[in-house]
């Protein structure tokens, strides 16, 4: 086990980094818990659940948003992981920083990045208000819900966190996998003959590393769709809120995830994990 | 001054590398000379392939690779700053142990090394490829396929595979790091002649752990022992009348 062959200052020092990632997440989970207590006490209520016309304008209006939001993002963190793996060399603190974070991150399950998304929802925008319109009348000519522009900002600052800490370190980690998937005496053997950098990344490592970064893309592009399926939700008119037992289930799966993540992070050494 | 042709190619002056805190080579000196075949010779992990790395720059890559001292090509100092490495390599080519043929067809594995060198007209690339297909002895076995998969051919054409690909990019000198090391005796023996007759436009540095191999083939030779360049002189006399008793030991299958 890694933390047997580690020695004690490597081994404070990946608690250290852990624990920033464990800070933001317990930060996140106590945001998230007091911002729901409160949305719950504001007692969200649909005025009109006669006029619901179902799920599905609403599910559309949605992943109108939040494809393209994850394409940039897979896109992002596929390129930054080009970078980390490719240009930055093993030994500098910036990559293992980077690193350690992301291993993280994509331990702990898309459902609590969900209720992340949707606090973020509650609390930067009032959606309660906005819950209560119904998508149908605003359907535009693609057959998609126009969403209100406030709606929408809010929308777009929640994705955007979310996809901080939920499709990125996918994209990161798994490109980095498929770039290291590539073995070095490929590499070299492009090298020996005078090719430069750029070339042996775009003739040879690409082309082999390719359907592994698909895979990843793909990978982290459905897990924010189990996310929109949860502020899907929030956009449903007529979702009274959400019920205490439920958060309490959802809090509790929040902080062993995370508890969780951080220990198999500290305790398994990452070839166990991914070999 | 020496003028660039009676001159060494490669000089190296007091070499030391190291992997973290390990160190690799102590203080090697020696001079290769050009259209010889050089051999370096020693028992496994003695280092041979860390100095044979380090006249391409292909350590570069290795994480915790330290170096000092001087490794001069045609008198110019290769480590030096604003040395632009790609122009060394395509000047110092390589064959590793274990062939490693790209992924695509012979003719583009061969052609890979041309397009580098930038050469991109077809019917450049044809005569390129034809030229060092024949070099290398293979032309006449892969002719027939050769748009097919290298995989089709043994270990040891695609040996000449890598060899020729090498080839095309018109290096002064070629490094054969045990280039028989997976081959059967028939094999290698093609190799070895391959060898002789690259000897005429190439200088080669080979290395081997196979001392009668190395009695065969080479000029000169070095005799390499954890780290430290024992002896280095030329092939016969380090075959016939070691100075040292390492080297007799080795050269008569006593040691390593
Ligand atoms: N990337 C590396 N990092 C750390 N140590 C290394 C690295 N590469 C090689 N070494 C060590 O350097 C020493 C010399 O290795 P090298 O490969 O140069 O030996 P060699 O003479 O080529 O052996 P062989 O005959 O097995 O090919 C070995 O002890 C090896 O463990
Ligand atoms: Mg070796």
């Amino acid at each position: 086990m890694a933390i047997f062959s580690m020695t004690r200052p490597e081994l404070r020092k990946k608690i250290a980094l852990q624990g920033i990632a464990f800070i933001i997440v317990g930060a996140a989970f106590i945001f998230l818990w007091n911002t729901l207590k409160k949305t719950q006490a504001a007692n969200i209520q649909t005025p009109s659940s006669s006029r619901i016309s179902g799920t599905l304008p609403s599910l559309l209006s949605d992943l109108n948003l939040i494809l393209p939001i994850s394409l940039l993002a897979v896109l992002f963190g596929v390129a930054f992981a080009f970078y980390l793996e490719e240009w930055l060399p093993t030994t500098s603190k910036v990559r293992s920083f980077i690193e350690s974070q992301v291993a993280f991150f994509v331990e702990i399950p898309s459902l609590l990045y969900g209720l992340l998304a949707i606090t973020v929802l509650f609390s930067y925008a009032d959606v309660s208000k906005e819950i209560g319109t119904p998508p149908i009348q605003n359907i535009n000519e693609a057959g998609l819900a126009a969403i209100p522009l406030q709606h929408n900002i809010a929308m777009f600052y929640a994705e955007t966190l979310v996809f901080i800490f939920m499709v990125i370190p996918v994209a990161i980690k798994t490109t980095q996998e498929a770039l290291r998937s590539v073995a070095t005496p490929i590499r070299e053997s492009a090298y020996v003959l005078g090719a430069n950098h750029w070339q042996v990344l775009a003739n040879r490592v690409v082309p082999l590393a390719l359907p592994r970064i698909l895979a990843g893309g793909c990978r982290a592009i459905s897990r924010s769709l189990a996310v929109a399926a949860l502020l899907i939700g929030v956009h449903i008119p007529g979702t009274r809120g959400i019920p205490d037992r439920f958060m309490l289930f959802l809090g509790g799966a929040l902080l062993l995830s995370t508890i969780s993540s951080f220990l198999i992070e500290i305790y398994v050494p990452a070839t166990a994990r991914h070999g | 001054m020496q003028t660039k042709k009676k001159g060494p190619i490669l000089s190296i002056h007091n070499l030391n590398v190291w992997y973290g805190d390990n160190q690799i080579l102590d203080s090697l000196s020696f001079e290769v000379q050009p259209r010889q075949i050089t051999a370096l010779i020693g028992p496994a992990n003695c280092g041979k392939s860390t100095l044979v790395r380090c006249f391409n720059r292909l350590n570069d890559f290795t994480p915790n690779f330290r170096f000092n001292g001087e490794i001069l090509f045609n008198g110019k100092d290769m480590y030096k700053k604003k040395t632009d490495v790609t122009a060394i390599r395509k000047k110092i080519g390589m064959v590793f142990r274990k062939p490693e043929p790209f992924r695509c067809s012979i003719y583009e594995n061969v052609a890979y090394g041309a397009r580098i060198a930038g050469i991109n007209q077809a019917s450049q690339l044809d005569a390129v490829v034809q030229k060092s297909l024949q070099r290398s002895g293979l032309w006449d076995e892969v002719e027939p396929i050769l748009h097919g998969n290298p995989e089709q051919l043994s270990i040891g054409q695609q040996q000449r595979l890598c060899i020729a690909r090498a080839l095309t990019v018109e290096p002064e000198i070629l490094i054969f790091d045990e280039p028989c090391g997976e081959l059967d005796p028939i094999e290698t023996v093609k190799i070895e002649n391959l060898m002789r007759d690259l000897r005429n436009d190439f200088t080669l540095i080979f290395v081997t752990n196979k001392r009668r191999q190395a009695a065969r083939v080479s000029d000169s030779a070095g005799f390499l022992y954890c780290g430290e360049l024992i002896e280095f002189g030329s092939t016969e006399k380090i075959f016939t009348n070691p100075q040292d008793t390492r080297t007799e030991q080795y050269v008569t299958g006593r040691l390593g």
